[in-house]
């Protein structure tokens, strides 16, 4: 081949595999001062309110106001923002923003700055209500429409209801009697009304595709942002990364390598002061149906067309109602519920004694299931999920067991400690990613061990790593809904998690001693495939 | 901690590869080298930016401090620390004395992690062609500080002249915030039900000598395909900027077609937005330090192209963005009489360990 061919056929490839022209940013066509090649510039949402319904509940204290704040500190806020607080409480605005400093101060993730506060402080108010409250709602839709006039919110508001699921009727007709609600088109109104929903999504498929019509019914179905915080941690969003960016990792991730996919929720602490809620709910609901079906999702799904809601949805989508269960329920969804035991060298009481506990309640707090994944890359791959509550430590990690070498040309005493290789994506703590692979040990034979290849988030990245709802807030407010699970997928999840609840309606649930990894069960069911739990 | 007195750089690769082996969780990811060209007077403040830096990105610090390069013998001393006072991760300062200090790429050129970019900054005032400095050379990125000199302005030309895809200014790092906020006016300004604002025009208020309105100015000029000017602010006059923030920037004004102009102005760490009819709103314009100007400066380690078109708009010079991004070393022996100096010696395919 000449050189001249040769160079020719180079740039047809070069050409050939250049990366897509980035997309024109759709949000705002008109600005001559944003430019896609300019990464420094924040994504900064327009002027906006985002009201707060059950602002003085914990997670409003613990996770929200410091979110604020942090966004805030960091200079991610619009210039014209006012937080507006509503709970039943006889408060004025003093009392509000009292509060929020507190909670702020205390649970901020970035150094705390006073003025910044103060700035903030002056766009706090706060109504008092019931949620039952017709003259409250009139007050609060009024004292919207003056931040309009004082504030210069332009309209924009985002609802965060960080209440009850039971409470959302009655939220949601008052949004809808005082016309808050209102947008059915943005380009129309000229501004936008979003609301914001913290799990549990209903608590089966019924129920669910109930809340999902009332509030889709108030609000269009866009304008619902559905909180999973475990798609705001950065982990999670390089798993996207990972798999799709690389050349390395795509090749393998199938059927034909992978042997058996492990996802992990271990948590160490009890129910502490959820019972009333996590009885009626167990681990089922609360974590499987929602953070770990995602986590599968995102492991096993195809790549999307781009990098958009849309598109990401899409695969998703299909993942999540390619899921099957096993055919011997009894054998392959375990259910476990701890009893009395020491962890981290304290005591702790068994569930049914924890305080507000029914002694014969069979609510789980463990489960571990093994799902297929009906796709032509997957079929096969058994997907053995776990998550429970005081086990050993707090651990949540997806790690996929590859095929042992067809073949291997060292003797079966050579490689005797020789495990297989595992990549392990963990999403916390020590957020990385980590490669296990064999290798020789030093010396005159031939021995073959593994050893682990380590990429630490942790170490290097976490101080500038935002947290999860800081990260969710930002894209509620630009109106980025790629980390957010649509109707669709919460119902699909239901569909997986309804014929287990329905199975288990009646049994009791296996036990466990506090500080074990899980009843005996668990163990027996990756015996019976050949395989055991990895030690996370 | 390693401490190596009258040192050669063979010894220096092994005491850091000793240091990791200590500390091997610690060292795991890295994503580039940094290498700090410092002068004595300018260590404890490189130190801890650049320790607040590596605290966000894992590179390997090499801190180069040349010293006396008029001594009759050379001479390299080193410390060596894995996860120590320069930061969570590796961490190697030289000292180089006498003519060694002409050659620093000779013992940093090993020092480099392999196969990822390396960053060059300059705390203190950086030579006028960067391609003079061998640890210059052997960067994709080079970071310098027009506000570190006399006439800052005079600092942004030779920048300008000098210029090669990869170089950026921390005197431009400093007005993100002012630029983020800029935008988000233009953003917000069509408002509930208005059709989305023209811009025309607009003025920066600020030192006249900054580097940093010079270069606000020039970004806006650069984007709005028009010139903008850099006004001297007046601190009795909030909508002509007030008093200037410590990067000399003051305020801007932004007009638009058929409507009043977006005023901005700096008050108390504040950006406050001024438009007749609405209601003032304001954001925190917060300081920061030179160690978080960095870490903005090692998130990106590929060429600037719109700080490039802003040094071209605020320097008026062209085909800025053309250049090679590959820079050559240029010998200059401060030794050596001033005629023989510039002399281009084309060496540069064995001084860098260019990834390109």
């Amino acid at each position: 081949m000449s050189a001249e061919v040769r160079e020719s056929a180079q740039g047809f490839v070069r050409e050939s595999a250049q990366r897509k022209p980035a997309r024109t940013q759709q949000r705002r066509p008109g600005n001559p001062l944003r430019d896609n090649a300019d990464r420094r510039l924040p994504r900064i949402p327009p002027p906006c309110a985002l009201v707060v319904f059950g602002i003085t509940g914990d997670l409003a204290q613990k996770k929200l106001l410091p979110a604020v704040y942090d966004l805030a500190n960091r200079g991610l806020l619009p210039t014209s923002f006012v937080l507006l607080g509503f709970a039943r409480r006889d408060w004025g605005d003093g009392e509000f923003i009292e509060l929020a400093h507190k909670a702020a101060k205390e649970h901020a993730r970035t150094p705390w700055r006073e003025d910044v506060w103060k700035r903030l402080a002056a766009s706090c108010k706060f109504v008092p209500g019931a949620f039952d409250d017709d003259d409250a709602f009139d007050t609060l839709a009024e004292t919207l429409l003056d931040l309009e006039e004082s504030h210069g919110v332009a309209g924009n508001a985002a609802f965060y209801l960080s209440i009850p699921p039971d409470s959302f009727p009655i939220v949601l007709k008052q949004m809808q009697r005082t016309g808050m609600s209102d947008n059915i088109d943005d380009s129309i109104t000229g501004y936008w009304r979003r609301v914001v929903v913290e799990k549990p999504f209903g608590r089966d498929l019924l129920s669910s595709r109930e809340l999902n019509e009332l509030v889709d019914s108030v609000f269009t179905a866009q304008d619902v942002f559905r909180i999973d915080h475990y798609l705001g941690k950065e982990t999670v969003q390089n798993l996207l990364a990972l798999r799709f960016a690389n050349t390395l990792f795509e090749p393998v991730w199938n059927s034909h390598h992978v042997d058996s996919v492990q996802i992990t929720m271990a948590e160490d602490v009890g129910i502490g002061s959820r019972a009333n809620f996590y009885d009626a709910t167990g681990t089922a609901r609360d974590v499987v149906q929602n953070h770990i079906l995602q986590l599968l999702a995102l492991t096993a799904m195809e790549e999307p067309v781009e990098y958009t809601p849309d598109a990401i949805r899409t695969e998703k989508l299909k993942v999540l109602r390619a899921i099957s269960l096993p055919d011997d329920l009894s054998r392959y969804a375990i259910r476990g519920q701890y009893t009395q035991g020491w962890l981290a060298g304290q005591r702790v009481p068994g569930y049914v004694q924890e305080d507000k506990v029914p002694d014969d309640s069979k609510t789980e707090t463990y489960v571990a299931l093994r799902l297929g994944v009906q796709t032509r890359r997957w079929a096969g791959v058994p997907f053995y999920l776990r998550a429970g509550k005081r086990l050993p430590r707090r651990v949540t990690e997806i790690a996929l067991t590859f095929r042992r070498a067809p073949h291997v040309p060292f003797t079966a005493s050579d490689t005797e400690s020789l495990g297989q290789n595992q990549l392990v994506v963990r999403v916390q703590p020590d957020e990385g990613v980590t490669l296990k692979f064999g290798s020789k040990v030093p010396g005159t034979v031939m021995e073959v061990r593994d050893v682990a290849m380590d990429f630490l988030y942790g170490t290097a990245f976490t101080e500038a790593s935002p947290e999860a709802y800081e990260r969710l807030l930002l894209d509620v407010l630009i109106g980025d809904a790629t980390l957010f699970p649509r109707h669709q997928e919460v119902e699909a999840s239901w569909a997986v998690i309804d014929p287990l609840e329905e199975f288990w309606a009646g049994q009791h649930p296996a036990h466990y001693r506090a500080g074990e990894w899980g009843p005996v069960e668990a163990d027996q069911m990756l015996a019976s495939d050949g395989r055991i739990w990895r030690r996370p | 901690m390693s401490t190596l007195w009258d040192t050669t750089g063979t010894e220096v690769v092994k005491a850091l590869g000793a240091a990791r082996r200590n500390g091997a969780a610690v060292t795991s990811g890295l994503a580039l080298t940094f290498v700090v060209v410092a002068e004595e007077r300018h260590v404890e403040m490189a130190e801890a930016a650049a320790t607040t830096a590596a605290a966000m990105h894992p590179c390997r610090l090499v801190m180069v401090v040349r010293r006396e390069n008029t001594a009759p013998t050379p001479r390299l001393d080193a410390e060596v620390s894995v996860g120590g006072r320069l930061g969570p991760g590796e961490a190697v300062q030289l000292r180089m004395y006498g003519r060694l200090a002409l050659h620093a790429e000779s013992v940093v050129l090993p020092l480099l992690a392999p196969d990822v970019p390396v960053v060059t900054w300059w705390p203190g005032k950086a030579p006028d062609r960067l391609g003079t400095d061998g640890l210059g050379v052997l960067a994709e990125r080079r970071v310098t500080d027009c506000a570190v000199h006399d006439n800052a302005l005079d600092a942004l030309r030779t920048r300008a002249s000098d210029y090669a895809p990869g170089d950026t200014d921390l005197a431009w790092t400093r007005i993100t915030s002012w630029r983020s906020m800029l935008a988000a006016a233009v953003d917000s300004a069509g408002g509930p039900g208005r059709a989305s604002v023209t811009v025309t025009g607009g003025r920066v208020y600020g030192r006249p000598d900054s580097a940093s309105a010079a270069l606000l100015a020039g970004w806006l000029s650069s984007r709005l395909y028009t010139t903008v000017k850099v006004v001297d602010s007046d601190p009795k006059a909030p909508e002509k900027g007030g008093l200037p923030d410590p990067g000399g920037v003051s305020g801007a004004r932004l007009d638009l077609a058929g409507a009043d102009p977006i005023y901005i102005h700096h008050r108390e760490g504040a950006g406050v937005v001024t438009r007749s009819g609405r209601p003032d709103s304001s954001a925190a314009l917060t300081e920061r330090d030179i160690g978080e100007l960095l870490g903005e400066e090692l998130r990106r380690l590929d060429a600037d192209e719109s700080y490039c078109a802003a040094l071209a708009a605020a320097t008026n010079s062209r085909g800025l963005s053309r250049r090679p991004g590959t820079r050559s070393l240029i010998w200059e022996d401060p030794a050596a009489a001033p005629d023989k100096r510039g002399e281009d010696l084309t060496v540069a395919g064995k001084v860098q360990g260019s990834r390109r």
